[in-house]
């Protein structure tokens, strides 16, 4: 009897199951909506396909056959080294691999690496000059979309993939939010920048914007200092000594108005007195 | 001997093959075996190290870029003046016009914003060409030998002027020279320690003082002496009302 129940537990339990997720375990589950908005750009949203030549369509004929086949375009596994979140490096990544140089001959062992070079990219909306470390994807990608500012604000996080750029961008958009304060100097230019930019502040809440460009363990820290924050005990002493003020505050309100009444009192009373009455009438 | 001669015939007919060097360039791969299909909606099927076998479809880096067209927001020295579209290679247009902001890309909102009357902006612009400027610097540095005859008698005249010039590499129309204020007889050897200026005009709108010095030229006993960096010195003024727009023009270094 017992066992065939046990049975049945362990049987519902792997039936219903499910493993808990990245923002359901302690700290994490307290993290905003936002946050969680900007984790799916950054990491669950499908990138480009950068590295190799995705096919087109849904299904494809076997030239041989004639079978159909569906088209499954598994993207080329990347490796992102910890260099990556220094530089912008346009999509690109290290691929680990093999080579097969000659039909007779083992595969040997190969990492493609993107060529990086350092150089200067402006940006508008923050009014500099920054000299970063780039692929020539980069630069391409900057002139394609006009300008190193328009490509950091349309293209997604996913894409973007270093903490550099993510950073900028986040810089970028506090700054459109506010109304470009680093052009205070110029208003014609001021608004031009921002009729040029504020296009892009209606995808994002100013929350959204806070969240925005933060790792798990910067945004973990965040939650944490937060609700450090709002949880603060306060002292007792200063409990007490607030109280004990105020109690000391009210009794000489009362004394005032107490020591006024007296003085009436004793006026009436003086009053009252007939010296020189009976003393029946006294 | 056998193996290096193999090495090298290998080396030879290893043309169908990819460098077998490492490239280190933007790369576009390919799987040598593909991946097996999985299910609908499935996970992909684990890759087994044949999959991590690739091949090099494309190097992006070597490919040709296209060109970039910018427009220029002010007058660039030898490139044109503001609103000015330009197209060139992408390089150059990145680093030397729009980093240091002489220029925006030619996007179509940027074309109508520096859209510029053709009539209002030959009034307004304040140079005639993109390379006046260049031109208006070499001439103001030269210093102008006019070779005269030391035993013909002679008087200067636009056309000897134009001669020097096209000497020296510039080719000047008559009608661009004006002569100096009083006439040039010679010879007269007090003139070989003299300097005067003309003025040309440079597209009939522009105007610039050369330095000019005659020089006395014969063969035989009577050629002068050879006088070493003779137009690094400083001279004096034929003219005394030349004077002061002289001593202001600069001297080759």
């Amino acid at each position: 009897m017992a066992t065939s129940r046990l049975q049945a537990s362990l049987r519902h339990l792997s039936k219903n199951y499910k493993k808990k997720g990245r923002f359901e375990i302690g700290i994490a589950s307290e993290l905003p909506a936002a946050y969680k908005k900007f984790w799916h750009e950054w990491k669950v949203l499908k990138p480009v396909a950068v590295h190799f030549i995705p096919q087109e369509g849904k299904w494809k004929r076997d030239e041989l056959t004639g079978e159909t086949l569906p088209i499954q375009n598994i993207p080329i596994p990347l490796k992102f080294p910890n260099e990556i979140h220094d530089g912008i490096w346009g999509g690109e990544a290290v691929i680990k691999g093999f080579q097969k140089r000659d039909e007779k001959r083992r595969r040997v062992p190969h990492y493609w690496v993107p060529v990086l070079k350092r150089t200067v990219v402006r940006s508008e909306v923050l009014n500099t000059h920054l000299s970063v470390t780039v692929t020539d994807r980069t630069i391409r990608l900057i002139n394609d979309h006009y300008g190193f500012d328009h490509y950091l604000l349309k293209t997604p996080a996913c894409d973007l993939i270093s903490m550099l750029a993510l950073k900028l961008k986040k810089q970028i958009l506090t700054e459109l939010m506010n109304g470009c304060p680093r052009y205070a100097h110029d208003p014609a230019k001021q608004k031009s920048i921002y009729e040029e930019y504020k296009t892009y502040l209606t995808s994002y809440t100013p929350e959204e914007i806070e969240w925005y460009g933060l790792s798990w363990y910067e945004a973990l820290s965040k939650i944490a200092k937060q609700k450090e924050a709002a949880s603060k005990p306060v002292p007792l002493k200063n409990m007490y000594r607030k109280a004990l003020v105020e109690k000391l505050k009210a009794v000489e309100i009362e004394e005032s108005t107490k020591g006024n009444d007296e003085l009436e009192k004793t006026t009436s009373w003086l009053s009252n007195i007939n010296p020189f009455g009976k003393k029946d009438e006294a | 001997m056998f193996g290096l001669c193999n090495f090298v015939k290998k080396l030879a007919t290893s043309g169908s093959t990819p460098l077998n060097q490492q490239i280190r360039n933007t790369f576009i791969l390919k799987r040598r075996t593909p991946l097996p299909l999985h299910k609908k909606e499935g996970r992909p099927i684990k890759m087994r190290s044949r999959h991590f076998v690739y091949e090099l479809i494309q190097d992006t880096n070597v490919l040709k870029q296209p060109d970039v067209s910018i427009i220029l927001k002010q007058f660039v020295n030898g490139v044109g003046s503001a609103g000015d579209k330009l197209t060139m290679r992408p390089k150059k247009a990145y680093e030397d016009f729009l980093l240091p902001g002489l220029a925006v890309y030619a996007t179509p909102e940027n074309v109508e914003k520096y859209k510029i009357d053709e009539n209002k902006r030959k009034m307004d612009d304040a140079f005639s060409s993109p390379y006046v400027k260049r031109t208006i610097r070499c001439l103001s540095y030269i210093v102008l030998q006019i070779t005269m005859s030391k035993t013909q008698p002679w008087v200067l005249e636009p056309w000897h002027i134009r001669a020097s010039f096209r000497k020296s590499g510039f080719f000047v129309p008559e009608y661009a020279i004006e002569m100096p204020p009083h006439e040039i007889k010679g010879p007269d050897l007090t003139l070989q320690s003299k300097e005067f200026y003309i003025t040309v005009t440079i597209n009939k709108t522009e105007k610039v003082n050369v330095r000019c010095r005659i020089h006395h030229w014969a063969t035989g006993l009577e050629r002068l002496p050879w006088e070493e960096n003779h137009w690094k010195k400083p001279y004096e003024a034929l003219f005394p009302e030349q004077a002061q727009v002289l001593e202001s023009m600069p001297l080759p270094k």
